[in-house]
């Protein structure tokens, strides 16, 4: 009786153990599938940016290039002044990612750690901004920085940028977090407010702080809707606008030239993706982390 | 002496405020004064294309609710609840299925994953030119492989019933890793407790996915949903490069319909009245959803 118990057992645990080998197998073979459909048009934008105009126009696609023109890349750095775009989309997320950090930083601890009357009030101020998008108020903006005789310059790029109250909320929730005896303790060694921000509180949130702030250069980066409207013309023009100008310079010929148009895509996303890859540990959070909040 | 009168705890109160100072000022003058700004440009005429303006009373709000621009209203709001409940679908149920695929904790499973999330970091403007290039009625690669197995040539974004579905493709690459990423790191908080209970009252792996990580995924869900559905009323730039709106503005999303008003026929009056109308509807979803998230979700106690 009891051996045959055993036995069933044994059969039960063999069949569970198939089974999870069938598991794992039909995950594979499905991951891998998923995996070519999202890695293609990544792929396919490297192998078509070192293409010739004859091979994209083929009538039956190539996999793999004949022949490598690298040369598609300094094409496409010479037209419509692509080197410019790359200098105007560093200077204005350098300008975006210290404007956000400062002012994100100072009011991330004046509203956990400070005390004062209405902080209450005035952290729902923050709040609210963010059921404002620009994608709403970017016309009285617009006018507005217009008028001060911003548009096509850096300060008009970056200024309605200056300040997310998305960093400021983080910062704020992250340095909640620490305890208050750390900062009394700093009080007491005669710390002010910005040696506690820069010597205690940064450092104590040091991987919050990354991530949002990686968060923040991808942003600014791949902006798009804010400099098309204040950079219409070409000596501010950014790289993701140029981008999408680029087919329109070749006036009809779109389809003919995508092997340079791919090369300036390339071009555009590169330093993200370097990112990306030395920082994974953080950016696979940062989009993600608010959700624990 | 004077000086002592002063209380220190009030000093420090000030210095305080100090550092939140800025913050409060710079979103007084871009965030809030715009807004007010918005509305009275509504009741002018103002048209960049004129050097003086007047104020006209309702005039463009009728013209919103009851003229020409209710045709074109109604248009753009079907247009983004369509991309909405597109971008949606994708996230939410794409991104719980991906999930599910990816859910293995080795580390080739880890590479693959951080692949998948990819597309996310992708400037969307480069991604769109590659969806451009990859979609191109003539030379594309898609309607190639798609005539592999018989399908004649789609003009993807030249024809109407396609191009949302276009713009929904480069949304749904960009995204689906996204609400992978998101499911999987709540998935790994499930205590593992519920499903070896659950294994022991002989429930199947499709009973237990039903009856404990759905319901036990509903806050991140939910989570998903509100920022998703928020962002995707505000879509811009794909629809911006694929499809100017086009063709025939068949996919004409809210905010390039305030854009086309604004920056295209220069009716800086016409482009607030829908501004504002669209500011309120922001408003209208934001706290909706707000109110629908206080109740109908299972927390793990």
């Amino acid at each position: 009786m009891s051996a045959e118990t055993t036995i069933s057992a044994d059969v039960r645990n063999e069949s569970a153990k198939r089974k999870k080998k069938i598991m794992a197998a039909i995950q594979w073979v499905l991951a891998i599938i998923v995996l070519i459909v999202i890695v293609f048009p990544i792929y396919w934008m490297l192998v078509s940016s070192v293409k010739s105009q004859e091979e994209i126009l083929l009538a039956t696609p190539t996999l793999w290039p004949k022949e490598f023109h690298f040369e598609n890349y300094v094409n496409v750095l010479n037209r419509g002044n692509f080197a410019k775009y790359y200098w105007n989309t560093t200077v204005m997320t350098a300008g975006i990612l210290i404007a956000q950090v400062v002012t994100g930083i100072f009011a991330g601890y004046g509203f956990s750690k400070g005390k004062f009357k209405g902080q209450g009030l005035c952290f729902i101020i923050v709040l609210g901004a963010l059921m404002i998008p620009l994608q709403v108020t970017f016309i009285p903006i617009y006018i507005m920085m217009a008028n001060w005789g911003m548009s096509d310059t850096f300060l008009g790029l970056i200024l309605p940028e200056a300040v997310s109250p998305y960093y400021i909320f983080m910062l704020r929730q992250t340095f909640m977090s620490i305890d208050d005896s750390y900062i009394e303790a700093a009080r007491m060694d005669g710390l002010g407010r910005v040696g506690i921000i820069t010597r205690i509180l940064a450092p104590m949130c040091k991987s919050t702080l990354f991530t949002v702030t990686l968060v923040t250069f991808t942003n600014g980066w791949n902006a798009y809707f804010w400099p098309k409207i204040i950079a219409k013309g070409e000596s501010r023009r950014v790289l993701t606008v140029g981008l999408a100008y680029l087919k329109n310079t070749f006036a009809g010929g779109e389809s003919m030239n995508n092997h340079e148009i791919m090369a300036g895509a390339v071009l555009a996303v590169v330093p993200v993706i370097i990112l990306f890859f030395i920082f994974q540990k953080y950016m696979l959070t940062g989009y993600s982390k608010a959700a624990m909040k | 002496m004077n000086e002592k009168k002063i209380n220190p705890r009030k000093i420090s109160a000030v210095k305080d405020f100090t550092c939140v100072l800025p913050v409060l000022i710079f979103l007084a003058v871009f965030t809030y004064y715009p807004i007010v700004e918005l509305l009275r440009i509504s009741f002018t005429d103002w048209n960049l294309l004129n050097d003086t303006w007047q104020y006209v009373g309702f005039k463009n709000w009728n013209w919103l609710f009851a003229g020409s621009g209710n045709k074109y209203l109604w248009n753009s709001l079907k247009v983004t609840v369509l991309y909405s409940i597109g971008e949606l679908s994708i996230t939410l149920i794409g991104g719980m299925i991906f999930a599910l695929i990816f859910n293995r904790m080795t580390n080739s499973f880890a590479a693959m994953r951080a692949v998948i999330f990819m597309p996310k970091y992708v400037a969307m403007s480069s991604a769109a030119v590659v969806f451009l290039w990859i979609l191109n009625t003539d030379s594309g690669i898609f309607n190639y492989l798609l005539s592999l197995i018989g399908v004649s040539p789609v003009d993807w974004l030249g024809d109407r019933n396609m191009a949302l579905i276009s713009v929904l493709m480069l949304t749904g690459w960009r995204c689906i890793g996204y609400g992978m990423m998101v499911y999987l790191s709540a998935m790994m908080g499930i205590a593992t407790d519920y499903y070896e209970a659950a294994a022991l009252d002989g429930a199947n792996a499709v009973q237990r996915f039903f009856k404990i990580t759905l319901p036990m995924l509903s806050p991140t869900t939910l989570f998903l949903f509100v920022t998703t559905f928020l962002s995707s009323m505000k879509v811009f730039q794909s629809v911006d490069i694929l499809t100017q709106g086009g063709p025939y503005r068949s996919t004409e999303v809210f905010v390039y319909n305030i854009y086309r008003y604004a920056m295209v026929d220069f009716r800086m009056d016409r482009a607030s009245t829908v501004g504002i109308f669209f500011f309120v509807l922001l408003l209208i979803v934001t706290v909706a959803t707000m109110k629908v998230s206080n109740g109908n979700v299972t927390y793990d106690s």
